[in-house]
């Protein structure tokens, strides 16, 4: 399988994947629940008071190094993580094509993890 | 001629239907949606806090729908069921010993739930001081 002309096998990408689904996996399991918890249900449900998420106290805390790495373990690595589960699940319920799933899967993880890393540029970079 | 047959038997779509096993695997593999969902909001929010504070004080009040608070809830299982099942795996995958004993594998587990609480604290504070 995945020979090339010359006989040596191909080099596969699966390792990259696999790598980000397993530092996603872990950031979905340590990380991601008290993000859920904070930001999706305490805060929103009025139970820890919405100040905590003002507008000033948001830019200050997401426009920063910790802001950064908030951004890496709970946006980023979660949503490869997310890419290859999504990719497997299709795969399992027979939808789909191999090539197909892949680009379109890790295609949309690797777009919105752009978009978060822009997103973070411009709000460090505006006064 | 007789006709062809293969050893192997075509896979029904439902396959993982049919047995509790394969339906919890499934589950494991659903995980990721509900966290799509809540990472859509972040991603929404990130770009709505670029706007303005009036942007940001919309989707504040986006959150509190009562259905995005439940996809989220659901997501928030989620992640604690992926973790339970995530953890497990730890001790298979890269058994640690500590002066020449295997650490049981439970006390592995135990240390990564211990690491849940450590961030959830540590959330709290990031979020309540000085309130």
């Amino acid at each position: 399988m995945n020979k090339t002309q010359s006989g040596s096998l191909k080099k596969s990408d699966e390792p990259i994947w696999w790598g980000l689904f397993s530092a996603g996996g872990v950031c979905f399991a340590v990380f991601v629940p008290a993000a859920i918890l904070f930001i999706a249900l305490l805060i929103p449900a009025g139970i820890v008071s919405p100040e905590a998420l003002s507008f000033e106290r948001a830019r200050s805390m997401v426009f920063s190094l910790p802001g950064l790495m908030f951004i890496g373990a709970v946006i980023c690595l979660p949503l490869f993580h997310a890419a290859h589960r999504i990719r497997h699940g299709l795969h399992d319920l027979k939808l789909g094509s191999k090539r197909l799933n892949k680009l379109v899967t890790y295609g949309s993880a690797a777009l919105l993890s752009a978009l978060a890393l822009i997103g973070f540029a411009v709000g460090v970079l505006s006064p | 001629m007789a006709k062809q047959t293969s050893y192997f038997p075509e896979l029904k779509r439902n396959w993982w239907l049919k047995h509790p096993y394969f339906v919890k695997y499934m589950a494991r593999e659903a995980t990721v949606l509900p966290l799509v969902f809540f990472l859509v909001c972040l991603l929404v929010g990130l770009f709505s806090l670029l706007q303005g504070a009036e942007s940001w004080q919309g989707w504040l009040t986006f959150m509190q729908n009562p259905l995005v608070i439940a996809l989220n809830a659901l997501a928030f299982i989620a992640s604690l069921f992926h973790a339970w099942t995530f953890f497990q795996l730890f001790p298979r995958v890269m058994p640690l010993r500590v002066g020449g004993r295997l650490l049981p594998a439970n006390l592995m587990v135990l240390g990564q739930w211990l690491g849940v609480v450590v961030v959830m604290v540590l959330a709290a504070w990031i979020f309540m001081r000085s309130l």
